[in-house]
């Protein structure tokens, strides 16, 4: 089964045309050639496929890969919890 | 042609429609009376109006990925459409004249593309996000592929072409200004290879309303210089040539396809939809002087045939204003029967099928014809097509606002 995880790999490497090899969790995203614009490129693929607001600021201060991807599913798995009625935490 | 002025000739082509992928496809197609054009259901969303049927020509599958094949390298979500829809047939055109990572197209290559709209798919979604759906950030590359100059950027840097690149506009008769100046950029010495065409995706269902409030679009399908034509349907596509300074084509042994000839270019300076008889008529006029051909040539005139019942009409009495008693001498094709009106990159699309019908003497039929209409007396080419003797190929593209080309190519050998 697909993990979300993987399901933002794909959408990362898709949107930002890196190889979904390099995408190392420990690498930052100055090392993966993202600039502000590729963030907000991805951030605008994941508010469109997972009806998610993601606020501009929110990953000014990622300090790689792993914590970029942590932040996502926290929103992500936040807006499901909503819509299925689960309490959050 | 003057004295020592440089012969200019076709070395590539390139071509994406919804005839299909590739100038062999299109060309088969059209040969052959294959159209495209059927009714298509245009859903704004929840934002818009109900969803509406209008005849389109549009392209069936996916874009992205089988340019990525051929380019051999991922270009995602970075371009829109109508530049995706340069890219292919500027990868055709150039790959034919033997021009891939060539070193001249470093220095002394033009690259000039006409559109008519821009980025309209891009914008369109962007609206409906903001306005729609009122978000109040829109994506970060809406500019760069909104942009009417976005094609031949993409162009630019994918093939590494760095003289002269731009974009050029003029409605319906933007790629025929852009064969044109490109033409020109080799005339005047400056350039040996002008990359050259058009590409335009406008149907979106925000554009296609725009359309058909100019009361311009049929109900059913185009049926160019024919009696009960009720308008035009809108295409997508786009075209490439590669045009090249003889003596250059002739010293890297490149494989020729047809002259340029020349073109006309003029302005009616009258009226937004109304076509006038003497711009067009200038315009055929000064082509025809500029290709020199001989009194007696045989041209196959690809028609501006939009199937609107005052464009048809007018074309038809432009081309006896010019041609005289030998009007009827010629036979007049108009391939948006088959492809749909490409707007923009409507004179690209038709020359690279004209010239494929100049170089296999077969000329594709009108297709939608239902009967003669005595305001369009010409030699028209109907089911099925038709052998020809023609020495040259006459483009005609004639705009909303008043901008006509006429080119002219010639056959070669």
């Amino acid at each position: 089964m697909t993990t979300l995880r993987d399901e933002l790999l794909d959408l990362i490497s898709a949107e930002a045309l890196i190889d979904r090899a390099k995408l190392a969790p420990s690498a930052t995203l100055a090392d993966l050639g993202l600039d502000s614009v590729g963030v907000v490129s991805i951030v605008f693929a994941v508010e469109d496929k997972y009806g998610v607001e993601i606020a501009e600021d929110a990953f000014n201060d990622a300090p790689n890969l792993d914590a970029f991807l942590g932040r996502l599913e926290t929103i992500i798995r936040a807006r499901q919890d909503a819509i299925l009625g689960r309490p959050e935490g | 042609m003057p004295e020592g002025a440089q012969r200019i000739v076709v070395t590539g082509l390139g071509a994406v429609s919804a005839l299909g992928a590739g100038v062999k496809a299109n060309w088969a197609a059209a040969r052959e009376g294959r159209g495209a054009i059927a009714p298509h259901s245009f859903d704004p969303g929840p934002n818009g109006p109900a969803a509406h049927v209008t005849p389109a020509a549009l392209i069936a599958g996916d874009l992205v990925g089988p340019l990525e094949a051929a380019l051999g390298r991922k270009i995602g979500a970075s371009l829109d459409p109508f530049a995706l829809l340069a890219l292919a047939p500027a990868d055709e055109a150039l790959t034919q004249a033997g021009l891939i990572g060539h070193p001249d197209l470093e220095h002394r290559t033009a690259l000039v593309l006409g559109h008519g709209f821009a980025g309209i798919h891009t914008l369109e979604a962007s609206y409906e996000r903001f306005y729609g759906q009122k978000a109040a950030r829109l994506h970060p590359l809406t500019v760069p592929k909104v942009m009417v100059s976005a094609p031949v950027s993409a162009v630019a840097m994918e093939f590494k072409i760095r003289g002269p690149v731009f974009a050029v506009s003029s409605a319906c008769a933007s790629s025929g200004h852009a064969i044109a100046q490109g033409a020109g950029f080799i005339a005047s010495g400056a350039c040996d290879i002008a990359v050259v065409g058009g590409s335009e995706a406008i149907a979106t269902p925000g554009c296609l309303r725009g359309w058909e409030g100019l009361g311009a679009i049929t109900a059913t399908t185009c049926r160019p210089f024919s009696a009960g034509r009720d308008g035009m349907a809108i295409g997508e596509g786009g075209a490439v040539m590669v045009l090249e300074a003889l003596d250059h084509a002739k010293a890297r042994g490149a494989t020729i396809l047809a002259e340029y000839g020349g073109a006309g270019l003029s302005s009616d300076a009258f009226h937004w939809t109304q076509p006038s008889l003497d711009g067009p008529v200038s315009a055929m006029r000064a082509a025809l002087a500029a290709a020199d051909l001989a009194p007696d040539a045989t041209v196959v005139i690809s028609a501006h045939g939009t199937g609107t019942p005052l464009n048809d009409k007018n074309e038809a009495a432009a081309i006896h204003a010019v041609f005289g008693a030998r009007a009827k001498f010629h036979p007049v094709i108009a391939t948006k029967s088959a492809h749909g009106h490409l707007i923009g990159a409507a004179a690209a699309l038709q020359g690279v099928i004209g010239l494929m019908a100049l170089a296999e003497k077969v000329a594709p039929p009108i297709l939608g014809w239902r009967g003669a209409d005595p305001d369009c007396d010409l030699s028209l080419v109907l089911t099925p097509a038709q052998p020809i003797a023609a020495d040259a190929l006459l483009l005609n593209a004639f705009a909303f606002g008043g901008l006509n080309t006429a080119l002219v190519f010639r056959r070669w050998g």
